[in-house]
């Protein structure tokens, strides 16, 4: 028996109903371990390149890493995945809650779902019973209210995924929601789940995973949890989360402003972590098997609104649908987050989106006419919360939104295509990269767009100097090989990054799960680059080459320095970037123009995509000697 | 005077405290505040995301008294 593993894995044909269940087989758990290994593994042999990603040939594909929903530290995650219809290649992205855990209960490690049903439709999994069922009366349904009534109908033991009317209205930044206000949220995951009419999954699981050494791992996880809950940044991440992050941002000069249009907020204040604790806190909430609660689950009371509950809001949604927007009450970004849950857009690229509209109304490049008679304006609630509506039910220029800010920028026209913030489509996470060299390298090359979690650098570039360019991108890389390792796996990166617990703990833990005793840090960095380098090709086979052209900001982030703020005169030049590019290709085995090479390919045990590239032209040669090790073992100071 | 400090993380780098307690105590001038605190020390304020007294934030502006015990935490990571 497979240890550390549920054991099966289901294919759901959504046209024709049928459900089959696969025992795992042990090479490919181990080749791929899971989570964010499976999905990108499925998703680049299975969907053909020129499928449209909202169509019958896209695969949805949800996977619960190695780690998820066993006794180590801080399993709980599970990773939905695509091909996005936001970036046109690979996409994923991983939730925490209880839902991840729970399909390893049942005995599942992975669901891929093919097709497109006839009706709505919602996956029901309750350990060996496995069907599609009706789901009419959940349809039209928000986000939280649809995992409400599934709860009622079925259960308070029963886990829910579910879209709400965004995703079913395919807007191609639409989330899947989970336990009232956690979210599969880039990549428009929630997107693809609606175009394939399936409106939630639902999943209890009564059984146990079966762990290799069940004692070894109690002590591992015991020693884990003892000595971080004395930890001195626990606490602070106990009482505050991340939106005690608002403040620190913007003291830093990265915090994302009116549309990126500066870095600093001066309101600040008013919607940190301390009014958020003061003023709307119910209480913690954490995910499966954490202890540490940074979750906060909130009550807002605004004027002329509902009474709603919330979970956040969290830094970035925070950023970016805070100060980005212009809203300078915790209650008014509070509101916002739970519209955009409810509805079932990410609050990331929502409020990114939203923010560009504003900036595009303030120009007068869009006009109360096309808003319904509306307004856009800066921090306006009822405004936010209108124009959302147009976007999630495709009305007006409502629509342009709903395909992405790319489009909607080429339908306003007037250049705005320049202060859009976004890469390949993703909008950006929520700090401007002016600031932060480095991290503008980080949105410019992350397999999904725009996105942090893949690599975060903001504390390397006050480190080595906000206004050095060189000798940064082996750090990007080595955090790209790092961080999403943890979404393969399936745990919380948060343990690792602020309380101490070190990845050699979390590769211990797999070896006591699984028995695989010669399971290595560097079997698990090399994966990372493994899958790296697979989503570079498969986004290239799809999108076309060069890679470079792909790779480069909208132009406010190279032509316009940030005007105000603790930020203000920082600038970078196409130079600059450059020069970065060029830093990162070599550090990657790629060529000048930002293709793999047949030599990093061939190392990392892909040469049928070596290949496969080369026939379409899209191979590179090296731009220099391939890298005996691409920054998987180098760890600077400070990571 | 005497304060402590606590911090772990990529301050723990700088700081360097007790491995197990994560604190340090320090000699701090009569008001100084906490960012001359930490330069003095080689702390790197900008890598300070915020400190905290009793669980409540205060800012590197703050002026800590004697015996105080300040916690120190690095900017988020893991988000």
């Amino acid at each position: 028996m497979l240890k550390g593993f549920g054991g099966s894995s289901l294919r759901v044909n959504l046209r024709t109903g049928q459900v089959q269940r696969r025992p795992l087989d042990p090479a490919f758990a181990r080749a791929w371990l899971g989570g964010r290994g499976y999905v990108c593994k499925v998703l680049y042999d299975e969907v053909p390149r020129d499928a449209d990603p909202l169509g019958p040939l896209n695969r949805l594909v949800v996977s619960p890493g190695v780690m998820s929903g066993n006794f180590g530290p801080t399993g709980s995650k599970c990773c939905f995945g695509a091909v996005s219809p936001l970036t046109g290649a690979h996409g994923d992205s991983t939730v925490g809650g209880h839902f991840g855990p729970e399909l390893k209960f049942a005995g599942y490690d992975l669901i891929v779902f093919e097709e497109i049903a006839q009706g709505p439709v919602y996956l029901f999994v309750d350990d060996d019973r496995v069907e599609l069922r009706d789901a009419s009366k959940y349809w039209g349904k928000g986000t939280i209210e649809a995992e409400e009534m599934l709860k009622h109908d079925l259960g308070e033991d029963f886990e829910i995924a579910a879209i709400g009317p965004a995703g079913e209205s395919m807007v191609t930044f639409a989330c899947i929601g989970h336990d009232f206000g956690r979210q599969a949220g880039r990549c428009g995951v929630g997107a693809v789940m609606g175009s394939k009419r399936l409106k939630a999954i639902a999943v209890r699981g009564t059984r146990s995973v079966p762990i290799h050494d069940l004692p070894g791992l109690k002590e591992l996880t015991m020693g884990v949890i003892k000595r971080t809950s004395t930890h001195p940044n626990m606490a602070p991440w106990q009482k505050f989360g991340t939106a005690m992050f608002v403040g620190w941002s913007n003291e830093h000069g990265v915090y994302p402003t009116h549309n990126f249009q500066t870095t600093y907020f001066e309101p600040y204040a008013g919607i940190d972590g301390q009014p958020l604790v003061d003023k709307l806190l119910v209480s913690n909430k954490a995910c499966s098997g954490c202890w540490m609660n940074c979750g906060k689950y909130a009550r807002v009371t605004l004027p002329e609104k509902p009474t709603i509950h919330v979970e956040g809001p969290e830094y970035e949604t925070g950023s970016l649908c805070g100060g980005n927007c212009g809203f300078d009450k915790i209650e008014e970004v509070a509101y916002v987050n739970w519209v955009c849950d409810q509805t079932g857009i990410d609050t990331m690229s929502g409020g990114g989106f939203v923010a560009f509209g504003m900036e595009c109304y303030e120009k007068g490049f869009i006009t109360r006419e096309q808003l319904e008679g509306h307004e856009l304006r800066w921090g306006s609630v009822d405004d936010f919360e209108h124009f959302v509506d147009m976007i999630v039910h495709r009305r007006g220029i409502g629509d342009w939104f709903a395909r992405g800010i790319v489009y909607a920028a080429g339908q306003i026209g007037h250049d705005s295509i320049r202060f859009t913030a976004q890469v390949k489509g993703q909008g950006m996470s929520g700090y401007d990269g002016r600031g932060a060299p480095a991290m503008l390298l980080s949105y410019m090359t992350a397999d999904i767009g725009a996105h942090h979690n893949r690599s975060w650098t903001i504390t390397m570039d006050e480190d080595l100097g906000k206004a050095v360019i060189k000798g940064k991108a082996k750090v990007v890389v080595y955090l790209q090989h790092i961080r999403p390792f943890f979404d393969v796996v399936s745990c919380c990166r948060l343990f690792w990054g602020e309380v101490d617990v070190t990845v050699e703990e979390h590769i211990e833990a797999i070896r006591l799960m699984t028995g695989w005793s010669d399971f290595t840090l560097e079997e698990a960095m090399r994966l990372s680059d493994r899958l790296w380098n697979l989503n570079r090709a498969h986004f290239l086979e799809r999108n076309g080459g060069p890679g470079r052209k792909h790779d480069y900001p909208p132009a406010r982030f190279y032509e316009e320095a940030v005007p105000s703020g603790p930020g203000k005169g920082a600038r970078l030049t196409m130079e600059d970037l450059d020069v970065m590019l060029d830093e990162y290709y070599a550090a990657r085995g790629w060529s000048r123009d930002g293709n793999p090479s047949r030599e990093i390919l061939e190392d990392l045990g892909l040469p049928e995509t070596a290949t496969r590239l080369e026939t379409l032209d899209l191979l590179g040669p090296l731009m220099a000697p391939l890298p005996e090790v691409r920054g998987e073992r180098y760890k600077p100071k400070a990571f | 005077m005497k304060i402590v400090l606590k911090a772990g993380g990529m301050l723990a780098d700088y700081l360097k405290p007790d491995p197990v307690t994560h604190a340090r105590e320090v000699e701090a001038g009569e008001g100084q505040t906490l960012r001359q605190i930490l330069e003095s020390i080689g702390v790197p304020p900008g890598h300070v995301a915020m400190a905290f007294v009793d669980s409540n934030i205060v800012h590197l502006l703050y002026v800590p008294k004697e015996g105080e015990v300040v916690t120190l935490r690095p900017p988020v990571q893991g988000g």
